[in-house]
């Protein structure tokens, strides 16, 4: 009798089994409105500079962005700066990742931390990235140093507040299961807390790495000989309308391949919420 | 024979809004012979889950004390293992490594937590799911693993909030009789909550009827249907008077906690 139950448990768990997922044909309906949304867009942009809508001066056609595009890719000059940026953009987002991380889980476990970071807290969060950059020079020159530092205290801050609220954010039913098992504070920390928020840090990481890109782009527009800011900010200098879409065009790419970097750590690090994502 | 798990005039109040308290438990005293599977049985609010969450040392009384082997019960009580009516599993963690949780903790080596952990896993009857995480498994198939989990870590005790309340019928009914079969195996000292009759008299050696607020304790009753215990039983007409008998201790108390309710509104 019991195994003739067990068969019906094995079967009935519909209840709580996943969606199913959309079907095929839907899947590849959607696809076929993102590339015909994109078609439009473009079709209209080139119609708008073919019949002159608008001036040539403050949207250029699609043609001489292309021509801007592939003079500055044959050139090695657009790769370097996308290299450059990149460069600043890795090590001030590792270096505060660094910081920010280990610092957000003790102010998370322990509440004096939290007390003497607060205040700091407070009053860094509302200044923009780019209000450091006046004393950034004057401590660090105008080298790479400062760039990182930009970034670094562009987005160690909100690195800091996601993990605190993800440590916060752990069931505490969890807590008091582990130590029933006999689990030592340390055991706590690292088999529960860490873990635990480890889904809410990455997503902290993914939001603030956009974060990081920005600022590097406004620390580059001031004061850099290259990277991708200091070639939108140049281009403009030189009339090239042209080649600021293309710097534009790279910021968003360059970003989006991060943004997929990042989505492929996630999945591997965090590998009981793939069943969730569906 | 000395009790292994005991309260003595145990009361336990909680802050109510508005200043007042609220008293979960008033003055309860009740022993827990070594090896029995003891049910308390109470309408929700008669501070069922509160006792157990004394016993496990999530709570300390306000009066009184809970003890274990004598020894008075100060912070959480691995010995006391519980299992939680929401599961309460590591979602990060796999089937298996859930399991090996309380052995880890022991500091048990590598092959004998995997040895260890394996034979509860197919006790539990969930052989060839070592390696999925709990969000892959049905509300059954997680209590089971942490029921394995617990039986794993081999607590003196065993403390059961409501384990199978969330489950369907049907599952909960497979669910009580794997957890008499363990029982009958290991014969280990369970302290199980419910607020069914049904599966008080299904699962228990004794029944502990609890009247609500203040929680106290209204009855306790030897269960003496035939062990070992099958669904059918409930087909018995011992059953069906033993049930009217429990019925009617437990009526007057849901009616009680309704009339206090409605005062209340």
């Amino acid at each position: 009798m019991a195994d003739a139950l067990n068969m019906s448990e094995a079967v009935l768990p519909a209840a709580d089994s996943p969606r199913p997922r959309r079907s095929w044909r839907f899947r590849h309906l959607l696809l076929a409105l993102n590339v015909a949304a994109v078609a439009v867009a473009l079709l209209l942009w080139w119609a708008a500079t073919r019949f002159g809508w608008v001036a040539p001066v403050f949207l250029p056609a699609p043609g001489d962005v292309l021509h801007a595009a592939r003079i500055t890719l044959a050139s090695g000059d657009l790769l370097t700066d996308i290299a450059v940026s990149a460069r600043r953009v890795f090590l001030g987002f590792a270096l505060a990742a660094i910081v920010a991380v280990p610092l957000g889980i003790v102010m998370g476990v322990w509440r004096p931390a939290k007390a003497v970071m607060d205040p700091f807290v407070s009053l860094l969060r509302p200044l923009p990235s780019i209000t450091w950059i006046p004393l950034s020079i004057l401590w660090l020159g105008i080298g790479e140093s400062q760039k990182i530092a930009i970034v670094f205290m562009g987005s160690w801050i909100y690195i800091l507040l996601y993990t605190y609220e993800s440590t916060r954010r752990i069931d505490p039913l969890l807590l008091r299961a582990a130590r029933n098992l006999g689990a030592s504070d340390l055991a706590i920390m690292w088999e529960v807390i860490l873990p635990g928020s480890l889904p809410g840090i990455i997503t902290g990481l993914k939001v603030t790495l956009a974060i990081s890109w920005s600022c590097v782009l406004s620390a580059e527009m001031i004061a850099a000989q290259n990277g991708l800011g200091a070639l939108i900010w140049q281009a403009k200098d030189w009339g090239n309308m042209p080649l600021v879409l293309v710097g534009m065009l790279c910021i968003s790419l360059t970003v989006l391949v991060a943004d997929w970097l990042m989505l492929r750590i996630e999945r591997a690090l965090l590998p009981w919420e793939r069943g969730r994502r569906g | 024979m000395a009790p292994i798990l005991s309260a003595r005039h145990v009361t336990k109040t909680f802050a109510a809004e508005a200043g007042r308290t609220l008293t979960a438990i008033h003055d309860l005293s009740l022993d827990v012979v070594e090896g029995e599977f003891l049910c308390l049985l109470g309408a929700s609010g008669c501070g069922k889950s509160t006792m157990l969450s004394l016993f496990a040392g999530f709570m300390q009384p306000n009066a009184g004390q809970v003890m274990l082997r004598g020894q008075p019960i100060t912070r959480i009580e691995p010995r006391c293992g519980m299992v939680f009516q929401s599961y309460a599993l590591f979602p990060w963690k796999t089937v298996r490594a859930n399991v090996e949780f309380g052995l880890k903790m022991q500091r048990v080596g590598r092959t004998e937590r995997h040895a260890t952990a394996q034979r509860f896993i197919d006790l539990v009857k969930l052989s060839g799911f070592e390696d999925r995480y709990p969000t892959e498994l049905s509300g059954g198939m997680q209590q089971r693993v942490t029921l394995a989990r617990i039986l794993a870590a081999n607590p003196e005790v065993l403390l059961m909030d409501e384990p199978f309340a969330a489950l369907d019928a049907m599952t909960r009914q497979v669910m009580q009789e794997e957890l008499l079969r363990i029982h009958d195996a290991n014969h280990k000292t369970t302290v199980f909550i419910t607020h069914s009759i049904d599966e008080a008299l299904i699962l228990s050696d004794r029944i502990v009827v609890m009247s609500a607020r203040p929680g106290r304790i209204k009855a306790i009753l030897p269960n003496p249907l035939p062990a070992p215990r099958h669904v059918s039983v409930q087909l018995s007409p011992e059953y069906a008077a033993l049930k009217a008998q429990v019925w009617q201790l437990v009526e007057s108390e849901v009616l009680a906690h309704d009339e206090t309710y409605r005062s209340k509104q």
